[in-house]
């Protein structure tokens, strides 16, 4: 009785799941489709607008310059997302504490996110010249403002009465974050973390073109990210494999996304923790 | 490649040179192997541009060792965007690098300490391509046309001068910014025709995927013919680390030598360097580039700049009031360190 209840309700689990997955490669297929059809029927050039099919078989035809691509994205935006959350989280808690800190420094951090990405990317080569520096700078510029934010309106949200309590029981400030706090926040945090790997994911586009690798007589190869790919493949007239590193970085900005996703229902099991205001 | 590697935004930022490596006081002429030098100096040098045939000499100047047997330990670094590499320059990031004569120019004009040592292509790549539907082939033909250029302020004005040439009124022609991506609105047929694209580059693959280009280099529209790419240093460098500079150019020289010869030996090295690169549009960019990669004039050495034409260009440029005074030509450029050239030549070896 017991068991097929359980199993019954897994089924339902297990549906609702499939549904999730079906319901966007639905769209997607659709939307392929009729972009298909209208760059067939209407015989676009493919310099001007690739077929998904063009743009496919591109992806197929370079996939080891795209795979190398995509892991030189990856691994920035995954250092940039370590060091922008650990700053984003830092400087999210201090302006939480600190209603000073938090005057004094919120329009100096609004002010940096209206900074346009490409007039900072030269910029940074120059202060900092070329390398890993100058991209990884990049990245956790865009990406520790969500974090930042998330961090501290989490924060701001948790239920006043549980501070009170915990101070009664006579915990430290540090206890307090550690042990309620932070885990109160955790769910906007991701929230704010995922927010941020999409930022990231643009920022390393633009990263790519501060320091594309150097070359040298002991090592003569150089790989860039999917943003040089796309630099290169536009004046080689070459449009599919600019979308397919496009694609790549939808894709990898989805999974990201996806991740973070599961991770924070894995660590959040109930929404309605005590520690929140309802 | 065309804004992406030509824009321009001009520079105030002082001239630092990172003085890396004291060592060793020469190395004789390049072709010789020298065993003596123990101790490298490193050069970094960043390019106009991602990797492509146009920097064959380099690469392949590296390739076959000809750096290190002049005792340099060069890194080559691709630009982060082209309209940097002289700031790049200037801000002590780079020792040398890859710019064009009229970016030098508008440098020095505002007061950059820089100077080109060699030029890597002597006449203009920059070009008016248009597609056999609306075929632009003389300066007259520019009447009622819309034209695609770069939003580079010296391509504008030399629009201006192709109309003069072709006794065009000005109205009838539209002009359009479209940045770095020239070729697309082309063949969607947004713009008759394009100025700013580079006939050794772009029509050579619109020539490639069977569009048929008409291809106009600008300099037969009446534009003053310059040097399209140009190795550049500080004064500083030129002035404290000459003999890095002579052995440097000279190593390129030999480069280029090589290729002339044998384009795999600079093709190869270029593939290695930039993966996602055609192979088929670079051999086919080199071989129509080697022309002009080297002086018409054979008394003169790989990389000769004609003070002349140079002299001739900036005047140009400050009758577009593109510079303030084209005097600043004289100091722009030095020849002293090619190879036969300069006293230093024959006492450094």
């Amino acid at each position: 009785m017991a068991s097929t209840h359980v199993s019954s309700a897994a089924s339902i689990t297990g549906r609702r799941r499939t549904r999730s997955v079906l319901a966007p490669l639905a769209l997607l297929l659709v939307l392929g489709a009729a972009w298909e059809a209208f760059a067939r029927l209407r015989d676009i050039d493919p310099i001007i607008l690739p077929a998904p099919s063009d743009v496919a078989s591109s992806m197929w035809t370079d996939r080891s310059l795209l795979l190398e691509g995509l892991g030189r994205t990856t691994s920035i935006v995954l250092g940039g997302i370590l060091i922008a959350a650990i700053l984003g989280i830092a400087l999210g808690a201090a302006l939480h504490r600190s209603p000073t800190a938090r005057r004094a420094v919120e329009p100096l951090l609004v002010g940096s996110q209206a900074v346009p990405i490409p007039v900072l990317a030269p910029l940074l080569v120059i202060w900092l010249g070329f390398g890993l520096t100058p991209q990884l700078v990049l990245v956790v510029i865009v990406a520790f403002f969500p974090v930042a934010v998330a961090t501290r309106d989490a924060l701001a949200g948790l239920s006043p009465e549980t501070d009170l309590v915990l101070r009664n029981l006579g915990a430290t400030g540090s206890q307090r974050l550690r042990l309620v706090e932070l885990r109160g926040a955790l769910p906007g945090i991701v929230t704010g973390l995922r927010l941020a790997v999409v930022f990231a994911v643009i920022g390393a586009v633009f990263a790519d073109s501060t320091g594309s690798s150097a070359t040298t007589a002991a090592d003569p190869t150089s790989s860039g990210g999917l943003g040089r790919i796309v630099q290169d493949a536009i004046p080689q007239l070459a449009t599919d494999r600019a979308f397919a590193a496009i694609a790549l970085l939808a894709a990898l900005a989805l999974l990201l996304f996806w991740s973070l996703g599961a991770a924070e229902r894995r660590l959040d099991p109930s929404p309605h923790s005590p520690l929140r205001t309802p | 490649m065309i804004l992406l590697r030509t824009s321009s935004r001009t520079l105030a930022t002082f001239a630092l040179c990172g003085a890396l490596t004291t060592a060793v006081a020469s190395c004789g002429e390049m072709e010789e192997p020298v065993g003596g030098v123990k101790t490298r100096d490193a050069v970094t040098l960043v390019l106009d541009y991602f990797p492509n045939a146009n920097h064959a000499a380099i690469y392949a100047a590296q390739a076959s060792g000809a750096f290190e047997r002049a005792g340099l330990d060069v890194t080559i670094q691709p630009p982060n965007d082209a309209s940097t590499p002289l700031k790049v320059l200037e801000a002590g990031q780079a020792d040398f690098v890859v710019s064009y004569e009229p970016e030098i120019l508008l440098a020095r004009d505002k007061g950059a300490k820089i100077q080109g040592v060699q030029a890597l292509v002597q006449s203009p790549l920059t070009s008016v391509v248009s597609l056999p539907k609306n075929p632009v082939r003389t300066a007259a033909d520019f009447k009622g046309t819309t034209i695609g250029t770069s939003g580079l302020a010296y391509q504008a004005a030399y629009l201006e001068t192709i109309l003069a040439e072709g006794q065009v009124d000005p109205k009838s022609v539209k002009r359009v910014d479209l940045g770095f991506n020239l070729t697309q609105p082309l063949i969607a047929s947004r713009v008759d025709a394009s100025l700013g694209a580079f006939w050794n580059y772009e029509a050579i693959e619109l020539e490639r995927q069977k569009k048929k280009p008409i291809t106009v280099k600008v300099e037969d529209l009446g534009v003053p013919t310059y040097n399209e790419l140009v190795l550049t240093a500080t004064e500083d460098t030129v002035a404290k680390r000459g003999p890095v500079v002579r052995r440097f150019v000279q190593a390129i020289g030999f480069g280029a030598k090589a290729v002339q010869e044998n384009p795999a030996a600079g093709i190869d090295p270029i593939m290695a360097a930039s993966k996602g690169l055609d192979r088929g549009l670079q051999e086919a960019s080199l071989k129509a580039t080697l022309p002009v990669m080297f002086p018409e004039d054979d008394a003169h050495p790989f990389g000769w700049m004609d003070t002349t034409a140079w002299a001739n260009y900036a005047r140009w440029m400050e009758s577009k009031d593109l510079i303030t005074n084209s005097r600043v030509a004289a100091r722009a450029i030095t020849n002293e360190y090619l190879a036969g050239e300069g006293v230093g030549d024959k006492t450094d070896s």
